[in-house]
Parts: C-alpha cells; sequence; structure tokens
C-alpha cells in the first residue's frame, strides 16, 4: 500500500461573474448580518471600486454601517486595533473586506478581534490558536492574483517589535469570496501582468511542490489554462470583462490549489526579495519562477511536463515528444514573460528591476533558505544551490 | 481474532519504540552538536536558551532539547524547564511511527499534514535541516535516503563513519549517565 496522503479543505462559497456584487445583501442577510463595515484601502476608494459594492447593498435595502478606507500596504496591529474599535463602536456586525492581499489579511485579523474579543491581535498569532467560528467575512478582491480570498492565513507587522506575525486557521477563511469583472477592469498593465503571474506561480508551484494532490492539481491545471489563454488578450485590450473574469477565477483557483498543497523555492526567494529590497511579491514570483523551475528540473519532470498542455493547448503538446515537454513547460513561460515585457516592462532578471544590488543577492539565499515555503519544495535547496539560482536569475 | 488479540502489543511496542526513539534523538541532538560544525553554524541562529520540543499529540512522547549558546544543545528529557519557544507536534503517534521508523521523510510528513509547528516557522525549517544533518550522520546511507529528502553529497563515507561513532558514544555516555542518576 502506498504511503500517499493528502488533505484538502476549502469551505468558501465561491460567487463569480457578471453580477456578482449585486449577491452580497443576500448572502449577508443569509447569515442574519444587518450592519457590515467595509474595509478598504485609499486606492480602492479612488479608483470608485467601493460604489458598485455600495450601490449594490443599497439598492437591497442594506447600509453599510461605515467603511474604513486607510489600510496601508503593509497592515500593522495598531491599524487592526483601530479597525476593531471603530466595528465596536459602531456595532457592526460583519466584514466586507474589499481590496488587494492587505485589505484582505487587515479583514481576517480585525474578524478575529471583533470575535474573540481583546484588543492586542498578537495574542492570537500562530497556527491553530482560534476554536471558534467568528463572525460573518466577505471577500470582494480588486487584483487577479493573491488568492487571498481562498486562504486561511494573515500576515500583519507588530510595528514595536519590528516582527511579522503569522496567523493560521481555518475560521480566517470568508464565508464568501465574491469574484466580479468589474473589480479588475481598471487595473494598470503592470500590475495586471505581475498578479496573473503570481497566480500562475501559485498554481505551477501548487502542481509540481511537494505537497500536490489531485484535488488541488484540478484547481492549478484549470488556473494555468485560463491565465495562459487570457492574460496577453487583456493585456492587449484591458476592458476585455470576459477575459479579466478568467483571470479574476484563475486566481481563486490558483489560491485553492497552493493553499492545499503549498509552493516551495520561488516562494522562499521571492518572500525574502520582497523583504530585502521592497519588490512587489507577484514580480518576484515572474521573474523567479523559470530559474527555480530549472533548478528543480529532474526532481520535477514528469508533472512539469505535463503542465505543457494547459501552457501551450493540445497541439503543441502532442507535437512535442514526452521526454522535451518539461523544457517546453518552461520555454512557455519564458515566452509568456518576455510577451509581457515588451508589453508593460515587467522586469524578467534582477538587474532589469534597477532596485536591486549584486551584493544584496547572499543576503537573499541566506534569508530564503529560512523561509516555510522551502520545506515543501521538492529539491532540497543548499546556500550555494539559492546562490546559483540568484545568479542565474541575476542578468 | 488472533489480530484483535495482539493489537494492544502492537500499539503499545509502537508506544515504547516512539519514546525510545524521542530519547535516542533527543541525546542524538545534543551529540551531534557537540561534533558537527554545520550543525552548530545552523544552531547559533537560534536564540540562546531557545526550547524545542517534538511531541504527539494530545500528551504523548515527546523530547525537548534547548540551544544553551554557540551552537550547542542540551536534552531535557521529556520535561521543559519553562514554555518552549518551538514544538513540531505529531498529529497521532502512527504518524510518529512512520517517521520515526523512517518509512515516512520528515518533509514529506510535513507536505503530508502529519505534523503541526506551533512557533516560528523559520527555526522550524532550521531545526528540521538539522535533524536531515543528524539522521544523515546516523543512519546507514540506504536508510537515511529514506529519511532525508536528498541524502547530502558531500558527506562521504569516513566523515560519516567517524561522527556516527562520535555521536553513538556520546548517546551511550548519556544514556549510562542517566541511568546511574
Amino acid at each position: 500500500m502506498t504511503n500517499k496522503y493528502y488533505e484538502f479543505f476549502c469551505p468558501v462559497k465561491v460567487i463569480a461573474g457578471k453580477a456578482a456584487l449585486e449577491h452580497i445583501p443576500y448572502e449577508l442577510t443569509g447569515m442574519a448580518a444587518k450592519r457590515p463595515m467595509i474595509v478598504t484601502d485609499k486606492g480602492v476608494r479612488a479608483a470608485g471600486l467601493l460604489e458598485p459594492v455600495i450601490a449594490a447593498c443599497e439598492e437591497s435595502g442594506l447600509e453599510i454601517t461605515t467603511i474604513y478606507d486607510d489600510v496601508p500596504p503593509d497592515s500593522s496591529t495598531t491599524v487592526v486595533r483601530d479597525i476593531a474599535g471603530i466595528y465596536r463602536q459602531e456595532k457592526c456586525d460583519s466584514i466586507i473586506a474589499v481590496g488587494g492581499g492587505s485589505a484582505i489579511d487587515t479583514g481576517k485579523a480585525v474578524n478575529i478581534l471583533v470575535s474573540e474579543g481583546g484588543d492586542d491581535i498578537a495574542k492570537y498569532s500562530g497556527a491553530g490558536v482560534l476554536k471558534h467560528p467568528l463572525k460573518p467575512f466577505f471577500v470582494v478582491p480588486t487584483t487577479a492574483g493573491t488568492g487571498s480570498e481562498v486562504t486561511s492565513v494573515a500576515v500583519i507587522t507588530d510595528e514595536a517589535k519590528g516582527v511579522k506575525l503569522p496567523f493560521t486557521s481555518s475560521f480566517l477563511l470568508p464565508n464568501a469570496a465574491i469574484i466580479d469583472p468589474r473589480m479588475t477592469l481598471t487595473l494598470p498593465p503592470h500590475i495586471t501582468a505581475a498578479t496573473a503571474m503570481d497566480a500562475m506561480t501559485h498554481a505551477t508551484e501548487a502542481f509540481t511542490c511537494m505537497a500536490k494532490n489531485p484535488l488541488s492539481d484540478a484547481y492549478a491545471t484549470a488556473a494555468i489554462k485560463k491565465i495562459s489563454q487570457s492574460l496577453l488578450q487583456v493585456m492587449d485590450n484591458p476592458k476585455d470583462s470576459d477575459g479579466r473574469l478568467e483571470l479574476a477565477q484563475a486566481s481563486t483557483m490558483a489560491g485553492i490549489a497552493f493553499s492545499n498543497s503549498m509552493v516551495g523555492l520561488v516562494h522562499a526567494l521571492g518572500h525574502s526579495t520582497g523583504a530585502i529590497c521592497h519588490l512587489p511579491h507577484g514580480l518576484c514570483m515572474s521573474l523567479y519562477l523559470p530559474y527555480a523551475l530549472e533548478y528543480n528540473l529532474e526532481t520535477i519532470r514528469e508533472p512539469l511536463g505535463e503542465l505543457l498542455l494547459y501552457l501551450e493547448g493540445p497541439e503543441v503538446f502532442a507535437a512535442t515528444p514526452a521526454s522535451r515537454r518539461a523544457e517546453a513547460s518552461i520555454s512557455a513561460i519564458r515566452k509568456l514573460r518576455d510577451a509581457l515585457y515588451k508589453r508593460c516592462q515587467l522586469p524578467r532578471t534582477l538587474k532589469e528591476t534597477g532596485k536591486v544590488t549584486e551584493a544584496q543577492l547572499d543576503h537573499i539565499a541566506e534569508m530564503a533558505l529560512d523561509d516555510g515555503s522551502i520545506m515543501f519544495n521538492p529539491k532540497e535547496v543548499t546556500l550555494e544551490d539559492a546562490r546559483a539560482v540568484l545568479r542565474r536569475a541575476w542578468a | 481474532m488472533l489480530a484483535k488479540r495482539i493489537q494492544p502489543m502492537v500499539f503499545q511496542a509502537r508506544r515504547l519504540y516512539v519514546e525510545l526513539m524521542f530519547q535516542v534523538m533527543g541525546r542524538a541532538l545534543q551529540a551531534v552538536s557537540e561534533v558537527d560544525e554545520k550543525v552548530q553554524n545552523e544552531a547559533r541562529a537560534l536564540p540562546d536558551g531557545f526550547l524545542f520540543e517534538m511531541m504527539v499529540m494530545p500528551a504523548g512522547s515527546k523530547l525537548i532539547v534547548e540551544h544553551t549558546g554557540q551552537g550547542r544543545f542540551r536534552y531535557h528529557g521529556d520535561k521543559a524547564p519553562r514554555p518552549v519557544d518551538l514544538s513540531i507536534q505529531f498529529k497521532h503517534i502512527a504518524h510518529a511511527f512512520l517517521v520515526l521508523s523512517f518509512q515516512e521523510k520528515t518533509s514529506v510528513a510535513f507536505a503530508n499534514d502529519r505534523m503541526l509547528v506551533d512557533g516560528d516557522i523559520s527555526y522550524a525549517v532550521r531545526m528540521t535541516r538539522v535533524l536531515n544533518r543528524l539522521e544523515s550522520f546516523i543512519l546507514p546511507k540506504l536508510v537515511a535516503k529514506r529519511a532525508v529528502k536528498e541524502y547530502p553529497a558531500d558527506l562521504h563515507l569516513p566523515e560519516k563513519l567517524i561522527s556516527a561513532a562520535r555521536i553513538y558514544l556520546k548517546v551511550a555516555t548519556n544514556f549510562v549517565e542517566t541511568v546511574r542518576a
């Protein structure tokens, strides 16, 4: 009997497609929630993305009780405490997070405080600390990449101690994720590209790393197919709402995949590069993906070869000898990156970013070795290996 | 019928095996930190007084080691002098047995959700590397290959034999001292 074993969990109701936002009042009412609070950031508000959410609720007679629109890009324990205070003061009973990774993580953390009580979010940090379901929580993503709407993790910075606090619990998962193409229609090209490549990396690593399983594989391959087919179309025609919806769904599917099978070296390097050089996460993912796949190649030849079908379609897959499919998959990803570079100058190497120096590579490598993602990389990564991958990614 | 009768004995044997392996591993962690520079370098990044625990949920066997500074570990048996900083917890004794009998690699056990990490994940990654290094030394290569993600290419037979002998000698000495005490 094989030792193979896996776990898969995603209880988030996905509400996706045209007029999806208009389902929010019904879903809130179904959970006896009458006084929702919106948690978002200034960029989302300035882009006019709150208006359709508010209009959808008001049209159904549901008032948004209060809006907090000052979530910073790197949310902190102070921000979480302040928002929880407003929630209590306004007697809210539910949270709608509208935004990208930071707004969603903040919404998750606020939900812990308002459900469990107290003002110190740090005491709920860690895995499995929460033992009870939290207040009704809805997420409306405004980028198509992070997959935070279907992950059970939040990261909040403790400013006083200068550390990032991780929170992990299945109770952090929202009750519903609302995927509406209107929310990503105005994303600028370079953010569209970087976030889509983030989702592509989630799916590719989910499919090739150690905790892959049949259910996450299904989500990962479907996500890769959608991104491969829609990303360049959307880059050429940003108002293509069907294409936008495809990318948004792909992001959610990739999120479901990686939250159940974890990620590997690309994320380990990306997290440390983000921390040291302050590069956006999606950009780092796009940058490192082919180099990490090349490093892992002999360990992941079979699954990586299978991905060619979803990256390039059946004709190319059938025309490529089985022994060359893994390399062809990497070439397809490189080709996609070149096309994105042509359209929005999304950097393909560390040098092209203009924000990383060669002297920082050693520090990035050292930090990457301590990243939790490295545990799930199919190949054991030594410091020298990490340095070698970084040197290849340099220029 | 027979299977049903011997089942309690099998469970008891498994429990004893896991308990014994924790005792060996705890002492071996202390020993390897005294003989191997790479382990010392890994451990140096841990705070002095850092307490690491490996246990079987909910309140089964456990091993506790402390980083006493300069990359050295001290084995504390199954009693922690204060709350631990990092705990790696097997969800069930059957999962601990799979790992400790080298039927499942530590990294695979993590990937398979057999274990939980309570504490700083970066320290857990570091301690996993230390455990892998230890297993590469003390297990025959064929067995070690089943226990670690990748057997270190730079670990050659003479170094392995000498280090393993020193580790086993220290483990045996520690066992004798514990019995005497």
